[in-house]
């Protein structure tokens, strides 16, 4: 059959006129946009990222024997088993790409809800794009606490910010003071984005609350070629705990250089980020022996509960690593937004918006030390516990708070 | 802030100039040579800091060892990006210019894309060394031998550079071919040549630089932009087209970097290069020691 014009009409009739059929029909798959940096400085975030966001699939869209929302079944049964397709994005760690990227998302690739993003300078104009569409957004890893506070109504975070695990810090340091362990001053080092200067802010404020004397409060610009002329600064102040909120890169680079230049604090605790990496303990691990680091997850939970150490034997399998601080909460931001799909038995956002808002999660069926998921009216989880984690002989153990620790702080560090 | 905290930063800010110096006067020379600008500068250091790290990785060579082989391959691989791509996007017959801007700029993205996709875009560095971690310490004053033996490096790395520019006849043919390429041509100069050899030297000057940094830093796909973008401001304040002026700019670079951050907070601290870089062309829109 020769192909006339007509006959191209007549095709295209058709289709339109079998399209919201077909629409129906695609609840066959659900999709939904994940937006992270994989490509410039932070790419290997990204790159581990897609391993975690592709663990939580394979779970939702198998058969596995889980106490967790969706395993056992095999997709999103209320929406007649449709599976999840993941749409991943890249951002650069450049908050207008990541706006440019939200839109594209979200108008060309149709996904019902978007995840991201590592930075939280992204998640400002990820976020805002999503409000415009009325597709939810959910921040998996971001930690500023300015995020949540700024009104969105499809916003929602199901992790700790900033603020709470500065808050567990502080409750650490009140402990340790207790038991006779002299910190009296802090040395502050935050990198000058969103997330070093909300953290920065949040320790200030408790600091001054709470009686400690900031003896240095070093912003710095992150990506710098040196840091010597900061850590001389740190050096001069010489404080009883060094506090650093930076990415892996700058974390490297800061650790040499305090090497390099004679400077060893009794104690380091870190706001993870860099400090939560593989790439940061494998380049200077050497020189970190009992650094802690906030964190919302430790593989020490798989004592507890089973699943944890198999799903993280899944994600190992994938990438290579174990679970990370940032890894574990990627997994868990996706399991949450398929759950709500599942129980807004639909892709509409504002359904699904309704659905995270009404969100129960005990923490029993999580991977996280978290009390459970459950979103406050700006959609930020208070009951998502922060621990703090302590690099040990190679790996880290849980030491605050007490209910969690598996061991003693080693204080100061070696 | 005391005298100890000053000299320091001075001390940290001269032996890091000078490694700013070395990245940047191969881009001075390509430039002067033939008015070309390598936007894949910053690329050409970071294939040298992953070859130093590959060297040590597998063959437990020492970056001090594997600096000359790393160098020497990166000459061929300059005057092999002249021959394959440069040579070419000069000759375009429209938008020169840009045909060489976006040839340059083309290789460094396609460099960094090759980069992240063969060696992944984790961060890699070189845990122990004869230098790394070592300092050495002079009342009070902290020098990291990585960088210190870098700054030796690079002043013996100019000096060798002078002479060869100004003792050899390569070097002689390298000048002339800069003065008046036309004319070079008629008394038998093979210009292609010359230029090869032009793109070697400066890429071998880089792979220098990346050998060393790659001691004290970390290397992943994107290293060479920040390092790249230092680069282009000391060419440009030290004065295009003058390899002296590259040497010179790079302390320039580095001593205001350390001052600006003892003035100012750390993360204005590029704020200081840049203003001074403003202030240099305002003054002397050639850069301190530019002929052109």
């Amino acid at each position: 059959m020769t192909i006339t014009r007509r006959n191209v009409l007549l095709g295209a009739t058709a289709a339109a006129a079998l399209g919201p059929i077909a629409a129906r029909a695609q609840t066959s798959e659900v999709k939904i946009g994940v937006i992270y940096p994989f490509s410039g400085a932070s790419a290997q975030i990204g790159v581990d990222a897609q391993r975690a966001f592709e663990t939580a699939a394979e779970i939702i869209n198998g058969k596995y024997d889980f106490d967790l929302p969706l395993a056992r079944t095999e997709g999103l049964p209320s929406l007649g088993g449709a599976k999840i397709k993941l749409v991943f994005a890249d951002h650069q760690a450049d908050p207008q790409k990541g706006r440019a990227e939200a839109e594209r998302l979200i108008t060309q690739e149709k996904v019902a809800a978007v995840i991201g993003s590592y930075q939280s300078a992204v998640a400002v104009t990820a976020s805002q794009i999503c409000e415009r569409y009325q597709i939810p957004y959910l921040s998996a890893d971001n930690s500023s606490p300015s995020l949540h506070r700024r009104g969105l109504k499809y916003y929602f975070r199901a992790a700790p910010h900033d603020e709470m695990f500065s808050q567990a810090m502080f409750d650490f340091f009140d402990a340790m003071k207790k038991k006779g362990t002299k910190i009296d001053t802090l040395a502050l080092f935050h990198e000058d984005t969103i997330f070093g200067t909300d953290s920065s802010n949040a320790q200030l404020k408790l600091a001054n609350e709470r009686g400690y004397k900031i003896v240095a409060d070093i912003k710095y610009r992150a990506n710098s070629p040196s840091l010597s002329a900061e850590v001389q600064q740190l050096k001069a102040a010489n404080a009883d705990v060094l506090m650093p909120s930076s990415y892996t890169t700058d974390g490297i680079l800061l650790v040499k250089t305090m090497a390099e230049l004679g400077y060893k604090p009794n104690a380091i605790v870190a706001q993870d980020a860099g400090f939560s990496e593989k790439a940061l303990y494998d380049a200077v691990g050497d020189k970190l022996e009992g650094v802690i680091s906030r964190g919302s997850f430790s593989l020490d939970l798989a004592a507890k509960r089973p699943m944890v150490g198999k799903i993280n034997d899944m994600f190992k399998a994938k990438s290579g690593k174990d679970f990370n601080d940032y890894s574990s909460r990627q997994f868990m931001g996706l399991i949450v937004m398929a759950d709500a799909i599942n129980r807004a038995k639909s892709t509409d956002g504002e359904k699904i918006r309704d659905a995270l808002a009404a969100t129960d999660m005990p923490g029993e069926q999580t991977i996280m030390p978290w009390k459970r998921v459950k979103f406050d009216e700006n959609g930020q989880n208070n009951d998502a516990d922060p621990v703090l984690l302590q690099y040990v002989g190679g790996k880290f153990v849980t030491i605050f708070p007490t209910q969690a620790a598996v061991a003693q702080a080693t204080w100061p560090m070696k | 802030m005391t005298a100890e905290t000053i000299i320091q930063s001075l001390a940290s800010g001269l032996l890091m100039g000078l490694l700013y110096g070395l990245i940047a006067v191969g881009l001075a020379l390509i430039f002067g040579l033939m008015d070309v600008v390598n936007f894949a500068h910053g690329e050409f250091l970071m294939i040298a800091m992953y070859a130093t790290f590959f060297l040590f990785a597998y063959f437990a060579l020492d970056p001090l060892l594997s600096a000359p082989i790393v160098a020497a391959a990166l000459f061929v691989f300059g005057a092999v990006v002249y021959l394959l791509i440069v040579r070419f996007a000069v000759r375009a017959k429209a938008n020169t210019g840009m045909v060489q801007i976006f040839s340059t700029f083309g290789l460094a993205v396609l460099m960094r894309g090759v980069a992240q996709y063969f060696f992944t875009p984790d961060y890699r560095s070189i845990p122990h060394s004869w230098l790394g971690g070592k300092t050495i310490s002079i009342a009070g004053i902290y020098l990291p031998q990585p960088q210190l033996v870098g700054a030796l490096i690079a002043i013996a790395a100019f000096a060798g550079l002078y002479f060869f520019i100004h003792r050899t006849d390569f070097g002689r043919a390298l000048e002339a071919t800069r003065e008046d390429a036309g004319a070079v041509a008629l008394v038998g100069i093979d210009k292609n040549k010359v230029f090869a050899l032009g793109w070697g030297l400066g890429a071998a000057l880089v792979g220098l630089a990346g050998a060393v940094m790659a001691i004290f830093f970390y290397v992943f796909p994107d290293v060479g932009a920040s390092f790249a973008t230092i680069a282009y401001v000391t060419v440009a304040l030290g004065g295009f087209g003058s390899v002296f002026g590259a040497f010179a700019g790079g302390i320039v670079v580095g001593l205001v970097e350390a001052i600006t951050t003892l003035i100012l907070p750390p993360s204005l601290k590029t704020v200081g290069i840049y203003g001074v870089y403003l202030l240099v062309v305002f003054i002397r829109p050639r850069g301190l020691f530019g002929s052109i």
